[in-house]
């Protein structure tokens, strides 16, 4: 199947300011992939290119195989922008009534279903909407017409954690469902649990591009263990995978890379009271990237577009 | 209706009651002591001209027969106030359609539906001018109303004519702010040209008259197109009304080709 999202050498400058430069990206069909950067990197300028709001400085893309610049794409395409604006009067469900028709009509008991399930409030007006209630509505309107293809630009912020849950929820169902996802974010924590791929952006330039599982076994594993009695420092020097050992008493610190096998059997040989193993850090390998590249592109000072 | 066109008029509903109230309180207002002016025709005649002297009676549109039914009607309704609050008006509300949305973000959403730019700037000019129509039709059919009262002794046709002139200025000034704002993305810029074309050419066509060094300027005015024919006085000046709805065509087409080619919300 063709590539949801195909873009070669997308470039696009605001005046003399790199908003983005040389972008090779591919988003297959039916992968959720997660779009990462701090703020400013590049992200939004990518989404907005792909959306049509702004036009490239030079490059090709293609959006589900048409040319962003045709109107009928975005019909497919559900969006929930960065910075969703939202002001007036007017009630926020008449707004999405608006967006709905706009969209050539949204089965009812879609909309109804995401209300309940996000259970926001729609009777306020725009102006006075809370920002958890503002995003909610966002993502109201970008998965109520079912599209193939999901654009959410930091989608969770302002989102409380129980809601979070269920969107990411949301995400995982459209992605059985077969269809596309883009989800750009400044921290990985926020798209690891759903992303198939990650993609890297720093400084206007996609820096690297990693399959989640694969990026999770390069993780480093920060390893906690407490003994009945003091430890020879000796017993687990040298052992496959582990880094920064620190034996202090009856504790030892260390970190591992790969398998924790040769660890486990050193330390079965002492009395083990208490042990803690964190979560791998994608982040820390994440910010591997950016300290890599920080050199490279230190003079560039890029900024994103508010 | 197409969506856009509805959803707009439903924003502008608003502040169209609200203009509606206000132009028709202050038309209202001076119709309504004309009964007074004319029982006194001398003594109001002196105190119009004693008021303004020379050039600002140029500004006036001249003051001769403030008295008369058809003056009095033109000074006080059609010559500078009901155009300038009409376009002022027309200005707020097409800076509504791209500039403010634009400015605000809100427009980004409105962008990312499945409707082509064009149609988006399109339907906004078509609620833009419907909007306008519906100021003009309420207000229109009070003044009507109100000098049949007072006995202006203006007929009908007249008084349609010149609120014609009026809603087709108030056009022409909205259909620039929008073409403007479609272009540029701002509002100040919008009303700033706004406020250029109309102020300005209202002093040149009226003070033009009488200085020959401006008087050239005269036909880039659009106040030239509508007190020129002296449409109160003598009914439609047609000719004139045409070239006020071709430059409105001209830059609502240049509104749309401008927006279609540039990036948003930058």
């Amino acid at each position: 199947m063709a590539a949801v999202v195909e873009t070669e050498g997308l470039t696009k400058f605001y005046g003399h300011r790199r908003g983005l430069e040389d972008l090779d990206l591919e988003i297959r069909p039916g992968e959720v992939f997660g779009y990462l950067g701090p703020n400013g990197a590049g992200k939004t300028t990518t989404i907005r290119l792909l959306l049509d709001v702004i036009r490239p400085t030079r490059g090709r893309m293609s959006v589900l195989g048409m040319d962003p610049r045709d109107s009928r794409v975005r019909a497919r395409i559900g969006y929930l922008p960065g910075e969703l604006a939202l002001e007036g009067r007017e009630k926020a469900g008449d707004y999405l009534d608006f967006l709905a028709r706009a969209r050539g009509g949204v089965p009812p008991e879609v909309v109804r279903d995401l209300v309940e399930r996000l259970d926001a409030d729609l009777s306020v007006p725009m102006g006075k909407l809370s920002k958890g209630n503002k995003q909610k509505l966002g993502l109201i309107q970008a998965f109520m017409h079912e599209p193939d293809f999901l654009i959410l630009d930091e989608p969770t912020s302002g989102l409380d954690p129980l809601v979070q849950q269920e969107f990411l929820a949301m995400v995982r169902e459209v992605r059985t469902s077969g269809r596309t996802v883009l989800m750009s974010s400044h921290v990985l924590a926020e798209v690891e649990h759903v992303s198939d791929r990650v993609g890297i952006v720093r400084a206007g330039r996609l820096v690297a591009v990693e399959d989640v599982a694969a990026l999770r076994e390069k993780a480093v594993r920060r390893v906690e263990f407490h003994f009945d009695a003091p430890v020879p420092r000796e017993a687990f020097e040298g052992l496959p995978g582990v880094r920064e050992l620190r034996v202090e008493g009856a504790s030892l610190r260390c970190t591992i890379d790969g398998r924790p096998d040769a660890l486990i059997k050193a330390a079965a040989r002492f009395t083990v009271v208490h042990m803690v193993s964190a979560e791998p850090d994608l982040e820390e390998i994440f910010l591997t990237y950016y300290s890599d590249e920080e050199g490279r592109h230190a003079d560039a000072g890029v900024k994103e577009p508010a | 209706m197409p969506t856009l066109v509805s959803k707009s008029l439903r924003e502008y509903r608003r502040s169209l009651i609200g203009w509606t109230i206000g132009i028709g309180a202050f038309f209202t207002l001076y119709l309504s002591i004309y009964p007074s002016i004319s029982a006194n025709p001398d003594l109001y005649g002196e105190m119009a001209l004693a008021k303004y002297p020379g050039a600002m009676r140029d500004l006036m549109g001249g003051l001769n027969d403030f008295t008369s039914g058809a003056g009095y009607l033109q000074t006080m309704v059609y010559q500078l106030f009901g155009p300038m609050l009409f376009i002022v008006c027309a200005m707020l509300l097409a800076n509504r359609a791209i500039a403010q949305p634009e400015e605000s973000g809100t427009l980004e959403l409105t962008m990312t539906l499945p409707i082509e730019r064009k149609r988006l700037v399109a339907e906004r000019f078509v609620a833009l001018a419907l909007g306008l129509l519906a100021l003009a039709a309420v207000t229109f059919a009070l003044v009507w109303l109100l000098s049949s009262l007072v006995d202006l002794g203006v007929p009908f046709d007249r008084i349609l004519a010149a609120h014609l002139a009026v809603y087709l200025l108030a056009l022409l000034a909205g259909t620039l702010t929008l073409a403007v704002g479609a272009a540029a993305g701002r509002r100040s810029v919008a009303m700033a040209v706004v406020g250029v074309v109309f102020a300005g050419g209202y002093v040149v066509e009226t003070m033009g008259r009488n200085v020959d060094a401006i008087s050239w300027l005269r036909w880039v005015s659009p106040f030239h197109y509508y007190l020129e024919g002296r449409p109160v006085f003598e009914g439609f000046p047609w000719g004139d009304y045409l070239v006020l709805l071709g430059a409105t065509a001209v830059l609502a087409m240049t509104a749309v080709l401008a927006f279609d080619r540039r990036d948003v919300g930058v």
